[in-house]
């Protein structure tokens, strides 16, 4: 698999990085409806090792699954039913409008989210998980989650052929993959998220209304957050809207004070659509988010769910 | 305001510095490339009220330091309260009232209310139109318009010395226009220096409207009121009412009327030295004033029976006002006081006689001559202190006329009766009407009671006037002053308005019992004649009381006449108190004692006179010695601090927040 990829366009796929991480599992919180057999739950009894329930039996059951244990106890007939493991669909949702390019050149937002995505991806396809990629921008790029080396070589050349341009198209992006991914999948979405917080919302519960598991990294600069400037500017915006002459020295208060209001916003979202969210500021490095990521997926000792 | 280097205004574009240099970095500020323009935009309208407000304030405090920073190097100047107003004047008309009042002085300092206003007007003068304008001074004493050629000259004339004459203002400001509508001055600026004394203003007078108006129809003219209206506390002014020598058969001593005026309503008993100099031989004499006023009547002063003319002084303690502390006199054999009755009607004219001939004051001599029309030639006039003119109006160009003019002029008086045959002939501005005859007498409803002839007597006891009955009368007509109306308005007795110090009435009756009461009460006309012959008798004699004013001393020589004293210019002769001599005749000079009137004009009252006229009032006091005009570069430089100090404070930044921490 590593053999088909042309190394010059995967420049955001570190084997150090993706080697380390190998040996942590990409688990989904909630069940998942695959087409194959994999390591997540599925929604469907299946013949794994792992108990679920008894049933009482009904004609038409396959009677090679009656517990002839228990018939001669109680003389009914009760079905056993074992978990089913079955493999998850990641569908990795890159946000690739204007802003998504912040940063130094080599080190912007968008480079930030195409590694943790591409490593994802590679992780998840390794797992046997299949892997999609969705661009939330002006030209859309929908590539539907499949397993197999050659599908995932095809998402990390669309992923390293992305470019972050025009202004943002989040919002309707992420209702059009509401719509768009049919079965259950882990959707990551990889943004900045400037767009209103309500407006948002309502695109997060679509997807959470489609039983997704959603996690999303929140790419933040710490100078976005600071607005640590101290001469007057003209500030250019990245989507392609008017430029703003401002005095840090003037707005600077007010500025901190939209953002942590935005940020409360933001967490009040997080708790009333339980998405797994994570805020990742860029001098973070990356392989530790996922890490932490990761770790955080790991089922808990004694946990059902 | 008023700039010494005003070249540099043209400079003053470049307050707008600052605005320029902001859009200058409008234009060239750096450009950050920033995603997060939600958060941007949204603090630019919670902002956006506010951080425009700050940014004008903090443009416009710079605007002001570049301001204040140009108009310190022009060296601005102004007034108090900044009364100077831009621009220099054409012409600078300086009218300086330097009467007697205005001698009050600053006791620290001994300054006059005159030479600390000519002090500060020489000086802001001096500052602010230097020697650009023309500069004319007019003072009260002469009114005689002066160019100076520059403002200090102020200072050094004998023109702007001390006087202790009394001030006409009007006739002051008559002269500012005379001048102004003869020069041609251009932009004029009239400074008025004058302590604001009723006496001198004379706000009641007729002159003040025309004045106004004809002001009014000047263009560019400005009056500057450098006014000094503070009253002197507790000034005390002493006056001579009469001088008398009296000889008896064993010692000779002078009588003296005098009267000692306190300005305050104190009724604190004051212990009072008065010190009498009598030919140079000076006594004291304590006395106790217990009201606002000190009376001596008569008061005797013992004098060797060899001296029968000299002169003397009385002198009170210092006080703020200087000029009224003292009060010349002198006294001689008092002159004949005598009176010519021209008349053809002796059946009128002998009560008069009678009365006139009759001696009020024992120690004089009374005569009285009475002539018919046709010899009015033959009046004695050095000698003559009254005329009674009981004949028709003498033609104006006639030359007795002329002789009668000169007669009031040279302070006697003259009484006009009624003719039986009218004539349009005037004089003084007055002339006979017809006659009426009523039904039955006509009594007074008015008469000047506190001056002229029919004044209650000293005691304060009025005359019978009210009882006088008259049952003929000739009616008064033309301008004058009215003494005594009748019932219904009608005028009896008038006082033309004749200028200088001779007074000349006209009687709208006769004192026959077929025309009235007079000769057969007696006492108002007894009265009444005695008070003219005595006015007019003022000016007889070698030896004479008289007012300080420019023609006080006459129009001759100047030189001739020696001063008792320290010598004085020639020309201030007639306007300073004091003795003075010429060849037998010997004078004394004094106040005139209306100065002693301590009454001001109010803001009020000079808004009022000068009301419809660009005019400017700067009250000043002579203990203040701020000058009146100013450099008031500390005013700009403390504008300058002021500014920057905020542009500091509205450019500080706001204090940091704590720092997000937003990882999760």
């Amino acid at each position: 698999m590593e053999a088909n990829m042309p190394e010059s366009s995967r420049t955001f796929l570190d084997p150090t990085v993706l080697s380390r991480l190998m040996a942590l599992p990409l688990n989904a919180r909630h069940a998942m409806l695959g087409s194959v057999s994999g390591r997540h739950r599925s929604p469907v009894r299946g013949s794994s090792l792992e108990f679920a329930q008894y049933r009482k039996y009904v004609p038409g059951d396959d009677t090679r699954r009656l517990d002839w244990r228990t018939w001669g106890r109680s003389d009914r007939f009760y079905i056993k039913e074992f978990e089913a493991d079955t493999n998850l669909r990641l569908c990795l949702l890159i946000d690739t409008s204007g802003s998504m390019n912040y940063g130094p050149a080599g080190a912007t937002r968008f480079e930030y989210a195409r590694k943790l995505a591409g490593t994802l991806g590679y992780v998840a396809a390794q797992q046997g998980d299949a892997v999609g990629l969705w661009s939330l921008a002006e030209k859309p790029v929908e590539i539907p989650a499949k397993r197999g080396a050659s599908h995932l070589g095809l998402v990390l050349d669309q992923m390293a052929s992305l470019q972050p341009v025009g202004d943002t198209t989040l919002l309707t992006a992420l209702h059009d993959a509401a719509e768009k991914i049919r079965q259950r999948a882990l959707v990551i979405i990889f943004s900045d998220l400037f767009v209103p917080p309500a407006e948002l919302k309502s695109a997060i519960q679509h997807l959470r209304f489609r039983k997704h598991d959603i996690a999303v990294f929140h790419l933040l600069d710490q100078q976005e957050l600071d607005f640590d400037f101290d001469r007057p500017a003209r500030f250019i915006d990245l989507e392609g809207g008017e430029a703003v002459l401002a005095d840090p020295s003037l707005i600077a208060r007010n500025y901190r004070e939209a953002v942590r209001q935005y940020m409360h916003e933001i967490d009040d979202l997080v708790r009333t659509t339980g998405m797994d969210y994570h805020r990742v500021k860029l001098h973070e490095k990356y392989d530790d988010v996922l890490a932490r990521f990761l770790l955080a997926r790991l089922e808990k000792k004694g946990k059902s769910s | 305001m008023t700039f010494l280097v005003p070249a540099l205004l043209f400079a003053l574009p470049l307050a707008a510095l600052p605005v320029v240099i902001h859009l200058i970095h409008l234009y060239r500020r750096r450009q950050v490339k920033w995603a997060a323009m939600m958060f941007l935009r949204m603090a630019q309208r919670m902002n956006k009220g506010l951080s425009r407000l700050r940014q004008i304030l903090i443009l416009t405090c710079r605007v002001l330091t570049v301001a204040a920073i140009l108009f310190v190097i022009t060296r601005p100047m102004a007034g108090g309260l900044l009364g100077l107003t831009g621009g220099v004047p054409d012409t600078v008309i300086i009218l300086l009232d330097r009467s007697a009042s205005m001698e009050q002085q600053n006791l620290a300092t001994a300054t006059s209310k005159r030479a600390a206003g000519i002090a500060k007007l020489s000086q802001a003068l001096r500052d602010t139109v230097g020697t650009r304008s023309k500069l004319v001074l007019i003072e009260n004493a002469r009114l005689q318009p002066q160019l100076l050629d520059k403002p200090e000259s102020l200072i050094d004339l004998p023109l702007t010395g001390p006087t202790d004459t009394a001030a006409d203002v009007p006739a002051l400001l008559q002269g500012a226009l005379d001048y102004i509508t003869t020069n041609q001055t251009g932009r004029t600026d009239v400074w008025v220096l004058s302590d604001l004394r009723q006496s001198d203003w004379d706000s009641a007078s007729g002159r003040w409207p025309a004045l106004r108006s004809a002001f009014a129809s000047l263009k560019g003219l400005r009056f500057h009121l450098l006014t000094y209206a503070q009253p002197a506390a507790g000034n005390l002014s002493v006056s001579v009412q009469r001088i008398v020598r009296n000889e008896t058969a064993d010692k000779a001593e002078l009588l003296l009327d005098l009267r000692v005026t306190r300005s305050s309503t104190s009724h604190e008993p004051l212990e009072l030295p008065l010190r009498f100099v009598v030919n140079n031989v000076s006594t004291t004499v304590k006395m106790e004033m217990k009201d606002s006023q000190l009376v001596l009547q008569g008061h005797a002063i013992p004098i060797d029976k060899t001296t029968k003319r000299g002169s003397g002084r009385v002198e009170l303690p210092a006080d703020a006002s200087p000029s009224d502390n003292v009060y010349h006199f002198v006294f001689d054999e008092p002159a004949v006081l005598q009176s010519v009755i021209i008349s053809d009607d002796e059946s009128e004219a002998r009560p008069l006689q009678a009365a006139l001939e009759a001696a009020a004051d024992p120690t004089r001599k009374y005569t009285s001559t009475l002539l018919p029309p046709s010899r009015a030639a033959e009046i004695p006039w050095d000698d003559t202190a009254l005329i009674i003119w009981h004949a028709p109006l003498p033609k104006a160009d006639d030359l007795i006329s002329r002789q009668l003019m000169n007669h009031l002029t040279a302070g006697r008086t003259i009484l006009f009766l009624p003719v039986e045959s009218a004539s349009a002939e005037a004089f003084g501005g007055l002339h006979w009407g017809s006659w009426t005859t009523g039904s039955k007498p006509a009594t007074l409803e008015w008469w000047r009671n506190d001056a002229g002839l029919l004044a209650n007597t000293r005691n304060g006891t009025a005359l019978p006037v009210g009882e006088l009955e008259v049952t003929r009368r000739c009616d008064i007509l033309g301008e004058g002053t009215p003494l005594a109306r009748l019932t219904g308005s009608l005028p009896l007795l008038m006082r033309a308005d004749i200028p200088g110090d001779g007074n000349a009435w006209f009687l709208g009756t006769l004192p026959g019992s077929g025309s009235s009461s007079l000769a057969r009460d007696g006492v108002v006309m007894f009265a009444m004649l005695h008070r003219a012959l005595n006015e007019g008798a003022r000016s007889l004699g070698k030896a004479q009381q008289r007012e300080a004013s420019a023609t006080a001393l006459g129009t001759g020589d100047l030189t001739l006449w020696k001063r008792q004293g320290p010598a004085i210019l020639s020309t201030e002769q007639p306007l300073r108190a004091g003795i003075l001599e010429n060849a037998d005749k010997l004078v004394a000079l004094n106040r005139p004692l209306r100065e002693d009137s301590p009454e001001t004009l109010g803001p009020a009252a000079i808004a009022e006179l000068f009301a419809g006229l660009d005019h400017h009032i700067i009250e000043d006091q002579v203990e203040n010695e701020t000058s009146l005009a100013s450099e008031i570069w500390r005013t700009f430089i403390f504008i300058m601090a002021l500014s920057l100090l905020i542009e500091a404070l509205l450019c500080m930044p706001a204090r940091r927040d704590p720092q997000l921490s937003p990882s999760r």
